[in-house]
């Protein structure tokens, strides 16, 4: 287009165009990019309304307090380590449940989507209490682990060792809209493909292995961003269970919360800021390097 | 399809238009001042007690038409987060109430000087009892007028200590107490842990200085330390502060250090204090009062517990606090009313702070079960306690602790303190969930963590 | 295979029934070890005035319940309910070791206590509104900025559609405090209107959603509308939205779910005014009251999940289909 003007028609498509994504873009400057400049604008000065010094420039104070600052990287680290045990379920279950509802084998798979869907629409904090209710030393998950004869059963909730493994059992109430997508994903593998595959000999294993996730990567790849990004602000349920105190003995001090904490606690505006924008960079370099190892696992069957 | 569409529209629109509505305040009268009271720093949120509090703004609102108070109602759990956000969009109230000292520590420099006020007004403080101003003073700064003080006793389940064939622990400070053999011990901490080992009580009935206790089915506990706030756990055994004195320096006092090892030691070898898994057992009162689930024997607690201690069964009753190294101390607490720095109407808010604490006083104090900070409304107080209650409970030992408060007190203002608080919290937490620890270096790490928080600029 | 996945099921959903039995389970039952998985009470025995338990006594080979009136380590003295005049049975060894006699009663009326404390008429109809009021925006908006991303060309479509995707991968706190700043500066905080204004501005996902749907309509509607004359705007009435139903099904639902479970904005801009606010900061700021009695935690989650549990249940068919439907877009 370039050093041609626009036909008229063209610039009128242009102009209803524009339009009509003018709320998104109204929107997008308001609480969005202003806000986002605002906070990094932030991170230069001593905005702290606990200690009253007149605002100031401080240039990278706040950064080298960052890098000093055992607790954000300590934080950082519980994330790390709840992300590193929840994403591969949280990736792996639906799709394995998926493959089980649809599979002929099993009867009732209407029944069976609609309730494993079900526990998606309760509300988080009420689900985050009531499976509190099933993790305490007298609830059903450890009467059950003694009826096993599992002896000692882990305080789920109270120690440091095992909270985080709890979480991850809170939070597979969240799974519902994954087992869908994963679901509708299935439904739509060409059925021929799983005929060729068996003229070829193929097993049920090998076919899993080279039609099924080939076809489904994709979906796989759509869940897994999803899930990174979420868990990456991961800090609610922790929040509603435990005040925000990061107990037991600061194994639920999320990088999130201390985030929150610095903003609605210490009140330490231009700190809070900092951290939110280390959670940003992180955040994009995780999907950026996603993206780009991508490239190599997921197959689109048609360009678009 | 269009005429959904147009619908759509026009309920959306009314709908939002309802909801900015509600936002402006009501233009009523002509010049009313509006004041915002903030609650729940500390006490007031339960049902029973907005009631109350929304009685007191309804009489004040009868008597004169100038000013106009709304309370803001925040539950303890988000309250100090909730109240710091407000102060930094600039969107603070103008009066907070009921406060501690630690609420008020927790907002330091933010709190209206008094002073001039008290002065200008012509306010009479005689009417209290001695010094007891100071606990509200920080520095030359005159921030509350008093109101109701909390005094730390020790409570005791009797039937439980009947049940053992003990003697009850004593009423009077100074008293010593008297084993079933004629022995008679100093009133202190190691006796406690002596009565508290025979008051642990595993599921076969078996104590815990027996053979064969087990101490994997404990179903009745020897003791329960004041558990929320470690400073008030250290205060019990004799009253100190973090601050080594230049407002620098970290300095862990002795004392809070003996009391932190009872503790700890209390929990994971001696066994007389339930873990932190166990304290959070439905069983215990689920991570509340443990002393309320009327499983326990003795627990230090603010006279405050009064709100539930009927939980308890009606066995219960105060005695003194134990001594330490020849020292007793009762950590007390101390709520009042509070005006922002940031206040628009100031004026306006100390005339109603003062009805608060002044003709509103008797009906705030028996909502918030807090005893009255003037010395002339204590009996009456005291009276009205004694009705809510069928067991009949000696309540001369909370007048009696009164003479042992702490001082500095507990939750006085330290150099970064919320965050000074997280770690605090975090150490308690850990204390509480896992055993095996070594305390020298676990009280070493702490004072060079809480060092390093404030040596930030 | 189906029993297993049955299996599954049933485990995945037991917090439900474990929710549904605690609440009903009385103060006395939740304060006593070993107690029995359905809703009961200990039974007790009046005697002189007094209330004492009843347990399941061992005496000469028989079991008896007997009230215990004197508790004692070595031996404990007994009352037998049935016939109280005879006096006290002296009984040795521990008390603790003995059972106490169970009587099955479900307490209903914790759910109507619990109805009062957290008022939930009032949390019920604030969520209600938040719901759809925001509904409507977002749906609205997501329309209209779909329509104009699908089907007009227009200088920098492409960067800002990229743009508008990378707002999903963007942390909320990286805005959180400007924004607030001045939603406070406006007077907005301790009013809908923070909650509510952003969603006539649309958002990210259902905008994506939405347009993916737009993009699989054919062209030839659109123009075969325009020719006879139809602007753009009657052009998304009448060809796109009928069209696009089961998508803007999906995003309504989906809208409507994710509002009434929305805590945290809420919270933060509605602190101080339980009078405003919805039923999770309701329900989270009732467990920090009464987290000391967990049947009314748990008769309280049962009332605030309600709601959307029987929704999703009238409509389970447009929920799963909606996901199907726009889920499968890569």
């Amino acid at each position: 287009m370039k050093g041609e003007t626009m036909s008229r028609a063209a610039r009128r498509e242009a102009r209803y165009g524009l339009l009509f994504v003018l709320p998104w873009i109204i929107g997008f400057l308001a609480f969005t990019a202003l806000p986002m400049a605002a906070t990094f604008v932030f991170t230069f000065l001593n905005i702290s309304l606990a200690e009253q010094e007149p605002l100031m420039f401080v240039g990278l104070a706040n950064y080298q307090r960052l890098f000093a600052d055992q607790q954000a990287w300590a934080s950082l680290w519980v994330t790390a380590r709840f992300a590193l045990l929840w994403l591969p379920l949280v990736i792996a279950l639906p799709f394995l449940l998926a493959v089980a509802v649809n599979s002929k084998y099993v009867r009732g798979a209407g029944l069976l989507r609609v309730l494993l869907f079900m526990p998606y629409v309760v509300p988080f904090v009420a689900s985050a209490l009531i499976w509190q209710n099933m993790l305490v030393n007298d609830g059903w998950i450890n009467t059950a682990l003694r009826l096993l004869g599992v002896g000692g059963a882990p305080s789920w909730l109270s120690d440091p060792a095992w909270v985080l493994p709890g979480l991850v059992m809170i939070g597979l109430w969240g799974l519902g809209s994954g087992i869908i997508i994963n679901l509708a994903g299935l439904r739509g593998i060409p059925t021929e493909l799983y005929d060729a595959a068996r003229l070829d000999g193929a097993g049920w294993w090998r076919q899993l292995w080279h039609v099924t996730i080939p076809m489904m990567s994709p979906v796989i790849f759509y869940t897994m961003i999803l899930a990174v990004v979420e868990v990456m602000q991961y800090f609610l349920i922790p929040l509603v269970l435990f005040d925000g105190s990061g107990n037991p003995g600061g194994a639920t001090r999320f990088f999130n919360l201390y985030l929150y904490q610095t903003f609605f606690t210490y009140q330490e505006m231009s700190y809070g800021s900092t951290l939110a924008w280390l959670l940003f960079v992180i955040t994009l370099i995780v999907t950026l390097v996603l993206f780009r190892l991508s490239r190599r696992w997921v197959h689109y069957t048609s360009e678009r | 399809m269009n005429r959904l569409w147009h619908a759509l529209v026009a309920i959306a629109l009314a709908m939002a238009l309802a909801a900015c509505g509600s936002s402006p305040p009501p233009g009523g009268d002509v010049a009313a001042v509006e004041l915002r009271w903030y609650c729940c720093l500390g006490t007031g949120e339960q049902a029973e007690q907005v009631k109350a509090q929304q009685k007191v703004i309804e009489r004040f609102h009868a008597a004169q038409r100038r000013i106009r108070v709304k309370l803001e109602i925040v539950t303890y759990d988000s309250a100090r987060d909730t109240l710091a956000t407000q102060i930094a969009s600039g969107n603070g109230p103008d009066l907070a109430g009921p406060v501690g000292v630690g609420g008020a520590a927790a907002f330091h420099g933010q709190w209206l000087d008094l002073a001039p006020l008290i002065k200008s007004s012509g306010f009479d403080l005689s009417s209290y009892a001695k010094g007891s101003a100071d606990l509200y003073r920080i520095g030359s700064v005159q921030e509350g007028i008093p109101f109701a003080i909390y005094p730390s006793t020790l409570y005791y389940k009797a039937d439980m200590f009947e049940e053992a064939g003990l003697a009850e622990p004593p009423h009077k400070y100074g008293e010593k107490y008297t084993w079933p053999d004629g022995r008679q011990s100093e009133w202190n901490y190691d006796t406690l842990r002596e009565l508290a080992l025979r008051l642990t009580v595993d599921k076969n009935g078996k104590d815990a200085t027996q053979a064969g206790f087990n101490p994997g089915e404990i179903v009745q506990y020897g003791f329960e330390p004041a558990r929320d706030d470690l400073r008030y756990q250290g205060a019990a055994f004799a009253a100190g502060s973090l601050d080594a004195g230049d407002g620098k320096t970290v300095k862990i006092p002795d004392a809070w250090a003996d009391s932190w090892r009872f503790f700890y030691d209390g929990m994971w070898k001696d066994r007389f204090i339930m873990t932190g898994p166990v304290f959070e057992t439905e069983q215990f009162n689920g991570d509340g009062a443990a002393f309320f689930s009327g499983h326990v024997a003795m627990s230090v607690n603010f006279l405050w517990s009064t709100y539930g201690v009927a939980g308890a069964g009606d066995d219960w009753d105060l005695a003194a606090m134990p001594s330490h190294d020849g020292r007793t101390t009762s950590p007390t607490s101390a709520d009042t009313f509070r005006i922002l720095a940031g206040s628009k109407h100031p004026a306006e808010a100390f005339e109603f702070l003062t009805y608060l604490v002044g003709p509103a006083s008797q009906e705030l104090l028996s909502a918030y079960g807090a005893m009255p900070a003037r010395t002339a409304d204590q009996d009456a107080f005291f009276a009205k306690l004694a009705e809510q209650f069928t067991n009949k409970v000696d309540w001369q030992v909370a007048k009696d602790s009164v003479a042992f408060a702490d001082n500095p007190h507990s939750e006085s203002h330290t150099p970064k303190y919320n965050q000074t608080l997280t770690v605090l919290g975090t150490y308690r937490s850990r204390w509480m969930t896992e055993g095996g620890l070594d305390m020298d270096a676990q009280l070493k790490k702490m004072r060079e963590e809480i060092q390093g928080v404030w040596n930030r600029s | 295979m189906t029993i297993v996945m049955f299996g599954i099921v049933a485990a995945f959903l037991s917090p439900l029934v474990q929710m549904t039995l605690s609440s009903l389970k009385s103060e006395r039952q939740v304060s006593q070890a070993h107690a029995p998985l359905l809703p009961s009470d200990p039974r007790t025995f009046t005697h002189e005035g007094r209330q004492y338990d009843v347990y399941r006594v061992p005496v000469d080979g028989a079991v008896r319940e007997l009230a215990l009136v004197k508790k004692g380590r070595a031996e404990s003295e007994f009352v037998d309910p049935a016939a109280p005049e005879k006096g006290t049975v002296t009984w040795r060894g521990s008390w603790r070791t003995l059972e106490p006699s169970w009587t099955l009663a479900p307490q209903w009326s914790n759910y109507a206590a619990v109805w009062k404390l957290i008022d939930f008429p009032r949390l019920l109809l604030n969520t209600i509104a938040l719901a759809v009021i925001s509904t409507i925006g977002t749906v609205l908006s997501c329309t209209l900025v779909a329509y104009g991303f699908a089907r007009f060309r227009f200088p920098g479509r492409g960067p800002l559609f990229t743009l508008l995707i990378a707002t999903i991968f963007l942390p909320t706190a990286v805005t959180l405090i400007p924004t607030y700043t001045i939603f406070a500066q406006i007077g907005w905080v301790g009013t809908w209107l923070p909650l509510l204004v952003p969603t006539f501005f649309a958002n990210a996902y259902s905008v994506f959603l939405l347009r993916q749907y737009f993009l699989t309509i054919p062209r030839e509607m659109d123009e075969a509308a325009s020719i006879d004359g139809a602007g753009p705007l009657r052009t998304l009435r009448s060809v796109i939205v009928p069209q696009a139903w089961p998508a803007i099904t999906a995003v309504t639902l989906f809208n409507f779910v994710y509002t009434w479970n929305d805590y945290f904005t809420p919270l933060v801009y509605l602190s101080g005014r339980p009078e405003l606010q919805p039923l999770q900061v309701g329900l989270a700021t009732f467990n920090g009251l009464y987290s000391t009695k967990p049947a009314y935690i748990q008769a309280g989650a049962m009332m605030t999940i309600a709601v959307p549990v029987i929704l999703f249940i009238c409509f389970q068919r447009t929920f799963v289909r909606g996901v199907m439907s726009t889920g499968v877009e890569k």
